[in-house]
């Protein structure tokens, strides 16, 4: 055990860059696919009517938000660890708290980005039948998105209790 | 109030008058006419119901006309739109001249039409030369005129193709037989080999017999002559020619762009007039006069009488109350600053005639929650600076003008909350906030956030207790809202030391009170008791109600944030002097897409809490919008 300790040396660091890497890379992810599903829904509504891109561009960009959230995480815990200027020492267990800050975005924001972008596809509906409901097409993706806003919140609030 | 009190007017005139009387109330704008036959069980029996069908059919078949040509003619309007479009003025007398000139719109109309079907021809038989130049392009390198193809007294020639992979075996048959036969291979195109086959013909069932086997498709050009070359030329010249023509067409259609003004006027007054004439159909007749019925703002009803008084003497009005069943329209009456978040609330559900106008209620916290979600103050001033200049200058109208007040509104609240969490895009300019910064105090900020929401939600609460004593339950709006706000208030109190104690008597006063009185509708005792304890579950509703108001402070997070992040990718690139320039319009471009990203996530944020948790409390909407006779136009000012 104390050889493992050592092998790992005495810096958590790399588990910090695990934890930006999960709040970044798994909320992008999500995003991607997000905007991609509702992305392909509205390409639908656009070959029918093209004044409405938009519309349906607005309704595409929602799920984009998570990967900007865990981008934001990502930055956050660069910022505390020193990445942008001198790194800080890091003990295994900050290392591993950081990390832990780094899981609620990146798993609320890839599995909440995907689901957004399903109710945005499902909104490219709205529009293309009664553009006129098109506020209402946009409140039903943003209900999927509390989750992610409160994610990043928590991840946040998390982050924010680290002291270094 | 703000929803707008409307009597029920009823109307009887004389037929010859009614033009006159129709056109100044469509002038007068403030009239949504009734449909009488739906409702002839009213003692309307004996009455004809009313129309003027004719005229409404010659003026669609006019309107379809000038539409047909717009949308024509919109295809060559090379000119470009401005994205606000101001609306054409048009005096009297020019709009007379316009109505009245009927050989003008023929003339346009006709041109069009005539122009559009020399397009389709000319694209028919286009697309039939093209077909002959393919058919004719394998043959090319055949030197021989098409004509001479055939037959002669002893000899007989052939053009076709086969697969290439018979090829082989046809020609060795042709060898190995010594037939009196010559093929010649023209060209390879694909898969097929084209061939010209020259026999003489004693040996002609032989020959077929083989051409058979190898799959043979026979090609005649029987009604040309010349070389296939010389005919492609020919086709080539004819296809350029097709191409002039079209050239001189698009010119001409070109030409006609310059009407595209008059029709716009045309559509907008035949549509007015079509209007006029369309609500005939829902009056009442007989022999000599008409009869309508409306709904009129009761403030506009003097004017109406007064605007009939100057068109005739020889009428009679009524305006009476609504009763319980009439479904009365709604039209709404907020102060200016008011009047854009009406907007909003309509996208959710226009407002219940018998029920309570939110929008005054609505707006300053969607002002205020929409600035704290942005909270920058620089993204304020440009905000507010791109909104006003639009407002100022192109003067846009309807649904944009809503949305660019909103966003000017929008850009002063963030430009304060920017100012008082310190925000001044992002970090780059470092200004003291003016109260704390939210990145160091993130509890504070929370919990201000939430205060915020109780406030919200304890609006709509009140809200309906108020709804509740209008219509007269009284003790409704107490035993559901004033209980149910001690209860909440109570608990909230017992967080806080100095208040504590009246807040458990306040707690333990409202949850008895909803214990006992919340299912007060239920007989058996038993049953109300235990629903009333469910009531009480109600709590960790407004809980998550109130939590939920915690995505102000994570969206004012991600916009300080994101701007923090490009303002650090920024710096990182101004070592040189190309560098800072490079910085400063990555700057400028990735603050402005911060603002836009910033702004579709207060949008959207802000009406969900005014939707689910605050409209949820205690609006009711379904309500039709008011939809007066009025003059309403596209393209010309009214």
């Amino acid at each position: 055990m104390e050889n493992l300790m050592e092998f790992m040396g005495n810096s958590g660091l790399w588990m910090a860059f695990l934890g930006s890497a999960i709040a970044a890379g798994l909320a992008g992810c999500g995003s991607a696919i997000g905007v991609g599903i509702a992305g392909q829904a509205a390409a639908g509504v656009v070959t029918e009517d093209p004044s409405k891109f938009g519309k349906t561009l607005l309704l595409q960009a929602l799920p984009g938000t998570q990967g900007i959230y865990g981008l934001l995480i990502g930055f956050l815990i660069w910022s505390k660890i020193g990445v942008f200027g001198t790194i800080q020492p890091v003990t295994i267990e900050q290392g591993l708290m950081l990390m832990l800050a780094g899981v609620p975005i990146g798993i609320v924001g890839l599995i909440s980005a995907i689901y957004q972008g399903k109710a945005s596809a499902s909104s490219c509906g709205i529009i293309a039948k009664r553009p006129e409901e098109f506020g209402k097409g946009m409140i039903y993706p943003a209900m999927v998105e509390t989750y992610a806003v409160l994610a990043l919140l928590a991840s946040f609030l998390m982050l924010n209790g680290i002291k270094l | 109030m703000a929803i707008v009190k409307m009597k029920k007017a009823t109307m009887i005139a004389l037929q010859s008058e009614k033009n006159e009387i129709l056109d100044g109330l469509q002038k007068f704008g403030y009239l949504q006419i009734l449909n009488l036959e739906e409702r002839k069980e009213q003692g309307f029996e004996e009455l004809e119901p009313d129309s003027d069908n004719e005229a409404v059919g010659r003026l669609e078949t006019k309107l379809s006309q000038v539409k047909y040509s717009l949308d024509f003619l919109s295809k060559f309007n090379t000119a470009k739109k401005p994205l606000f479009a101001q609306k054409i003025q048009v005096d009297e007398s020019k709009r007379k001249e316009y109505l009245n000139n009927e050989g003008k719109l023929n003339e346009v109309y006709e041109s069009c039409r005539s122009i559009d079907s020399k397009f389709t021809e000319i694209k028919s038989s286009e697309t039939k030369l093209n077909n002959t130049i393919t058919q004719l392009n394998p043959w090319l390198p055949l030197e021989i005129s098409l004509e001479d193809i055939g037959s002669t007294q002893n000899t007989n020639s052939l053009l076709g193709f086969i697969a290439g992979k018979y090829e082989e075996e046809l020609s060795t048959a042709v060898k190995a037989e010594d037939l009196h036969a010559y093929l010649e291979k023209v060209s390879v195109e694909k898969e097929n080999s084209y061939f010209l086959v020259v026999y003489h013909l004693t040996c002609e069932e032989r020959i077929t017999q083989l051409l058979k086997q190898a799959g043979w498709t026979k090609v005649t050009f029987s009604e040309y002559s010349g070389t296939p070359k010389e005919n492609v030329n020919r086709l080539l010249k004819e296809k350029e020619e097709l191409e002039s023509k079209r050239a001189e067409l698009t010119k001409q259609a070109e030409n006609l762009v310059s009407e595209v003004e008059f029709l716009e006027i045309l559509y907008d007054l035949l549509s007015v007039e079509k209007d006029r004439r369309s609500v005939v159909k829902d009056f009442v007749k007989t022999g000599k006069t008409f009869m309508l019925q409306g709904w009129i703002p009761e403030k506009f009803a003097d004017n109406m009488t007064k605007l009939l008084d100057g068109i005739t003497d020889k009428y009679t009005i009524s305006f009476e109350d609504p009763s319980e069943e009439d479904e009365i329209p709604v039209l709404l009456d907020n102060p200016k600053p008011v009047k854009p978040y009406e907007m909003i609330t309509d996208l959710y559900s226009v407002p219940n005639a018998r029920g309570i106008d939110p929008n005054v209620f609505m707006a300053p916290f969607f002002v205020v929650f929409f600035g704290m979600m942005v909270t920058d103050a620089v993204y304020g001033i440009f905000m507010s600076a791109v909104t006003g200049y639009i407002l100022y200058k192109y003067k846009p109208q309807g649904g944009m003008k809503s949305m660019m007040w909103i966003m000017f509104f929008g850009g002063i609240s963030t430009f304060f909350w920017g100012g008082i969490f310190g925000g001044w895009l992002g970090d780059l300019i470092k200004v003291k906030p003016w109260w704390f910064n939210p990145l160091e105090e993130p509890l504070k900020m929370l919990i201000f956030c939430l205060i915020l929401g109780v406030a919200h939600l304890y609006t709509g609460y009140i809200l309906q207790a108020y709804q509740n004593i209008r219509s007269g339950k009284i003790m409704d709006a107490i035993y559901d809202q004033v209980l149910w706000l001690m209860l909440l208030t109570g608990l909230m109190f017992l967080a806080l030391p100095n208040l504590a104690v009246i807040g458990k008597y306040m707690a333990i006063i409202g949850a008895l009170g909803t214990v006992i009185f919340a299912a007060r509708s239920e007989k058996n005792i038993f049953k109300r008791f235990t629903s009333g304890v469910l009531a009480l579950y109600g709590v960790s509703g407004f809980l998550g109600d109130v939590l939920s108001y915690s995505r102000l402070f994570a969206l004012c997070l991600a916009t300080g944030v994101i701007a923090q992040v490009f303002n650090a990718m920024g710096i990182m690139m101004g070592g040189s002097i190309i560098g800072k320039i490079i910085m400063v319009a990555f700057l400028a471009f990735a603050h402005v897409f911060n603002t836009a990203l910033g702004v579709l996530g207060a949008y959207v944020h802000t009406s969900r809490l005014q939707y689910v948790e605050f409209f949820g409390k205690f609006y009711e909407g379904e309500g039709k919008p008011f939809n007066p006779l009025r003059i309403r136009t596209k393209y010309i000012q009214e």
